[in-house]
């Protein structure tokens, strides 16, 4: 009640401030005239009358003074009051206040941006229902320390069946598939999924229904845009048929708007609830489960434990060493993601520190140059809080400021990154500013005002009124705390910078190591058509083969292109195999530890069009038929793994592809880099297209060509569309392809070398800020040392010395803290060694010739100070 | 006795207002006057800290005001007590009364 009382008078009194005023006016003069009349009733005159209330009461004013200042208003009055002065000194301070606020801008900015990103990929809930009890389920081998985030069919449907903690585990896989419409084809992602998934993430139609178990490989459901963007309303979808992979299937839901797990699927094919495959060492599938209310990740864990031992001890081959994981969704999706993101949190912290340096710097100069001032106030008996606001809420006005153009930085930054950041980033497109960020950024600004105007608040608050009034900074008479104090945020500027520039550095190193490796095969001039012909019966298959090495001979035959050859698996494309190989008349290979090669299906020609060198041997050709003698090409780490110098050529070789049949050597081809230039070249198996009719429909189509790869998209699509119009396809060149690989290094190299360069920015101006302030303050000393017939290059070389000094300093102690920090990017680091001493010194220069420049502008202008001037300058 | 000290005790000057006011509504020098009367110049008021403890009192819902012309036909603010006022006296009286008594007691004690 009381407090509704104070609020409703204190508003009540800013709202009518000239009426409150007159009211305590009239009625402390009120009160005096009445006094007064009280003594004359007793006999004085007037004048005397007046006197004595004088005497007893003291004047007016101060009374007046004393009844208005009541009331939490009136500190509200006296912050406007000071803000509205503050305001007044930044306008008045423009070169001061343009440098804080940008400077401030581009920190908060750069940190608004990142935290975006990281609050909507880390942090903010999946959006889907019972985020909190979604998991994924992953196999880990605790002998290697390998972790698959996969598994398999038979170890899903014991998971299933023998876990009371998990409540739903649905299996699905998929990828990007030809889907054919009728009247034409696109790739579209396409998940096979079990009757339980819309049970673990609780899907509910808006259109139509779910499908059943029965109506495996049948029925689809498909995302609210596909049936927008293909049928035109999400009615019209229903009951349309599609074809994936040649099955006919029709749909018969649409799901909500917005949901596209798996990845971006748009198309949910029916599976059965029972996995096509059963085997315990085939990782078909991924798995995701609900679990039970009431079940913690710790108990699921627990109890998946105890089912690994179990299946350890009842198939000691297969699940040997063997672990079930259960781990929160969120997790499993942006588990990757983490590294990049959180040093690049941390890189964006230190830009803002530095931003912080900058800032507090500069209000130490502004709070210098007001000693006088605040000298004067506290002089008047002004306390401590009285002589600190002006100064914190200056900061605070210059931090809201830069606040609020960092956030206008940040919005074409976000968008920015967005198109920047590799596709593997989960949620990318959950990405936006939210409030989450704004209240993050209003937190980071006002921490930061606080920080920044502590410092020269507290020596405000300090200062000595009389010593204040002595020294005199433009006379020489600076304490000596306060160059210290100047010089050491400079270092810690110079320092802080260096750590970003370093990292920065061996980043880029591993970015242009990566650019310049030799992939194996020539990536310049190849047009690559990603090619999907529907097969399914056996016939199928034939058909397809067919029609490919036709339309291989044909799309050669056209002007501009030199060779044209198929592949499944080829180099930094998504498709691809691998897995254990056996030998006949090899090295002797170890139980445990079987040989690996990535197995890849090629047409004859395949190695002449990538440019991949034949070694020894034969190339495929026309006589390696399905009915005739299997053969294969290995590389050279394979035949050098498995057959040691002896010569590979008419050795037996065998592999879990899909034919148990013994293969002959028949040629050797050098090594690839498979994934991307990070990769190292390793064992490959190459399989003829005519032997492996199961793995040749869904292909690359590689064209090595005479002119600009993408100049032939329209003549390749029309000669593929009269082969068959029921062929998807996609362009690309392996150019693009072998660039996308590395987009994750690239990403993250040119993000820290941009907040480098910004670090390295407002470390010149720190330093530019420092020196200009000091030689501005010197002017008379040296006028006095130049008319004492000082050199000019004598002058101009101790303040360049100073400058190399400080940065000096800086570098000593960054080189320490980049030690110490080196860790976080040893895993991103390819071709560097953790400690690069090219990029340590590198770093190095560029700080000293940072400061150098910085400093060489006042320092130029202090050795052209005429001496006269400077002595009159008062 | 010229320099004696003329301050209300500490703390008490909420009470004394309240107790003039139940007597009648009145302006702040009324106030002032009538309790330098009463305590026949033991205690004299200063007009700031009587307005700002007017002022406090007001807020606190103790006492209301209302602009109106003195006997000496001047505009003044006449403060009277609430209902929440009257109560604020009787804790504060009994309060007093309590902690004046125990002052009297202690200072009575001998050897």
């Amino acid at each position: 009640m009381a407090l509704w009382h104070s609020l409703q008078h204190g508003l009540r009194n800013l709202l009518r401030g000239r009426q409150r005023a007159q009211d305590v006016a009239d009625e402390v003069e009120q009160y005096f005239a009445e006094a007064e009349t009280a003594w004359m009733e007793r006999g004085l005159s007037p004048e005397e009358a007046r006197r004595a209330v004088r005497r007893e009461m003291g004047t007016m004013s101060a009374a007046r003074e004393e009844v208005r200042t009541f009331g939490w208003e009136n500190q509200v009055r006296a912050i406007w009051s000071d803000s509205r002065y503050a305001m007044r000194q930044l306008v008045k301070h423009p070169a001061f206040t343009w440098t804080a606020v940008l400077t401030l801008a581009l920190g908060i900015g750069a940190n608004a941006a990142i935290f975006t990103v990281i609050q909507s990929v880390l942090l903010a809930p999946l959006p889907y229902a019972n985020t909190s009890r979604l998991a994924m389920l992953h196999t880990h081998w605790t002998d290697s320390g390998h972790t698959s985030t996969r598994v398999t069919g038979g170890d899903a449907v014991d998971m299933r069946a023998q876990t009371k903690n998990l409540d739903a585990v649905s299996l699905y896989n998929g990828g990007n598939e030809g889907v054919q419409l009728r009247d034409h084809a696109t790739y579209t992602n396409v998940a096979w999924v079990d009757e339980n998934f819309a049970h673990v993430f609780d899907l509910k139609p808006i259109a139509g229904r779910l499908f059943s178990n029965a109506e495996s490989h049948r029925a689809v459901v498909v995302s609210e845009e596909f049936a927008r963007n293909n049928f035109g309303s999400v009615q019209a979808a229903l009951e349309q048929v599609l074809h994936i992979e040649s099955e006919a299937v029709v749909i018969v839901g649409v799901l909500p708007g917005g949901f596209h797990f798996p990845d971006k699927t748009e198309i949910w094919e029916a599976a059965p609830l029972k996995p096509e495959s059963t085997s315990r060492t085939a990782f078909n599938y991924r798995a995701v489960a609900l679990l039970r209310r009431g079940a913690t990740f710790k108990s699921a864990q627990a109890e998946l434990d105890a089912l690994s031992q179990r299946l350890q001890t009842a198939y000691p081959q297969d699940n040997r060493a063997k672990l079930m994981q259960v781990i929160p969704l969120g997790e499993a999706l942006t588990g990757n993601a983490r590294p990049t993101l959180l040093l690049l949190w941390a890189t964006v912290a230190i830009i803002l520190l530095i931003a912080c340096v900058n800032v507090t710097h500069l209000q130490l100069v502004r709070s210098m140059e007001r000693q006088r001032e605040i000298a004067i106030r506290k002089a008047l008996g002004s306390n401590a809080w009285q002589v600190m606001r002006p100064v914190v809420i200056e900061g605070l006005l210059v931090a809201l400021l830069g606040g609020v153009a960092g956030i206008l930085l940040a919005l074409p930054a976000v968008r920015v990154l967005v198109a920047m950041a590799p596709k593997e980033l989960p949620r990318a497109n959950e990405i936006h500013l939210n409030g989450w960020v704004l209240t993050f950024t209003l937190g980071i600004a006002v921490a930061t005002a606080l920080l920044a105007s502590l410092l020269p608040a507290l020596r405000a608050a300090k200062a000595n009124a009389a010593e204040a009034m002595k020294q005199d900074a433009a006379r020489g008479m600076e304490k000596r705390g306060a160059r210290r104090l100047r010089d050491g945020l400079v270092i810690a500027e110079v320092a802080a910078t260096f750590v970003l520039a370093v990292g920065a550095g061996m980043l880029l190193r591993t970015m242009t190591t990566l650019m310049k490796r030799n992939m194996g095969y020539q990536t310049r001039q190849l047009l690559v058509v990603d090619a999907d012909n529907p097969a399914h019966a056996e016939d199928d298959y034939k058909r397809v083969l067919t029609q490919y090495t036709n339309l291989f001979t044909e799309l050669e035959q056209m002007p501009g292109v030199v060779r044209v050859a198929g592949v499944m698996g080829l180099p930094t494309s998504e498709y691809g195999s691998n897995g254990y190989y056996r030998t006949r008349g090899g090295l002797p290979a170890d139980a445990q530890h079987m040989p690996y090669a990535t197995f890849t299906v090629a047409s004859p020609g395949y190695f002449g069009t990538m440019e991949i060198p034949l070694l020894r041997g034969r190339d495929f050709d026309a006589s390696d038929v399905y009915d005739g003698q299997f053969v294969t090409v290995i590389s050279e780490s394979l035949a050098k793994q498995s057959f040691g110098n002896a010569d590979p050529i008419g050795k037996q070789i065998q592999c879990g592809l899909d034919s148990p049949k013994w293969m002959t050597v028949v040629g050797v081809v050098g090594d690839v880099r498979q994934d991307s230039p990070a990769e190292q070249p390793g064992p490959t198996l190459y399989m003829p297209m005519a032997q492996h009719p199961y793995y040749a429909n869904q292909i690359h189509i590689v064209l090595r060509t005479e002119v600009k790869p993408l100049s032939l998209v329209n003549a390749v699509r029309a000669k593929i569309m009269q082969t068959n119009p029921e062929i998807a396809m996609k362009f690309t060149t392996m150019d693009a392809m072998v660039n996308d690989s590395i987009t994750v290094e690239r990403f993250r190299a040119v993000l820290l070398a941009a907040f480098a360069g910004a670090g390295l920015l407002l470390a010149m101006l720190g330093v530019y800020g420092t020196i200009e302030y000091s030689v501005a303050q010197r002017g008379f000393e040296i006028g006095i040392r130049m008319a004492f017939g000082a050199d000019k290059s004598a002058i101009l070389g101790g303040i360049l010395k100073h400058a190399a000094l400080l940065a000096c300093l800086g570098i000593v102690l960054g080189a320490g803290a980049s030690l110490m920090l080196t860790r976080l990017v040893t895993a991103m680091l390819v071709g560097v060694r953790p400690i690069d001493p090219i990029s340590l010194s590198g770093a190095s220069l560029l700080l000293i010739l940072t400061a150098i420049v910085a400093a060489s502008a006042p320092g130029w202008k202090a050795a052209h100070v005429n001496p006269m001037e400077a002595l009159r300058a008062e | 006795m010229d320099n004696a000290n003329t301050d209300v005790i500490q703390g008490t000057m909420d009470m004394l207002i309240l107790k003039m006011l139940s007597l009648e509504p009145m302006h702040g020098f009324g106030i002032g006057r009538r309790v330098e009367q009463v305590s026949r110049g033991v205690f004299k008021v200063n007009p700031g800290s009587l307005l700002t403890a007017l002022q406090r009192m007001e807020r606190a819902g103790w006492i209301e005001a209302e602009w109106r012309q003195t006997e000496n036909a001047r505009r003044a603010k006449f403060y009277k007590l609430t209902r929440t006022g009257k109560k604020q006296l009787e804790v504060e009286t009994e309060d007093w009364a309590r902690r004046a008594g125990a002052v009297a007691r202690l200072m009575r004690v001998e050897g």
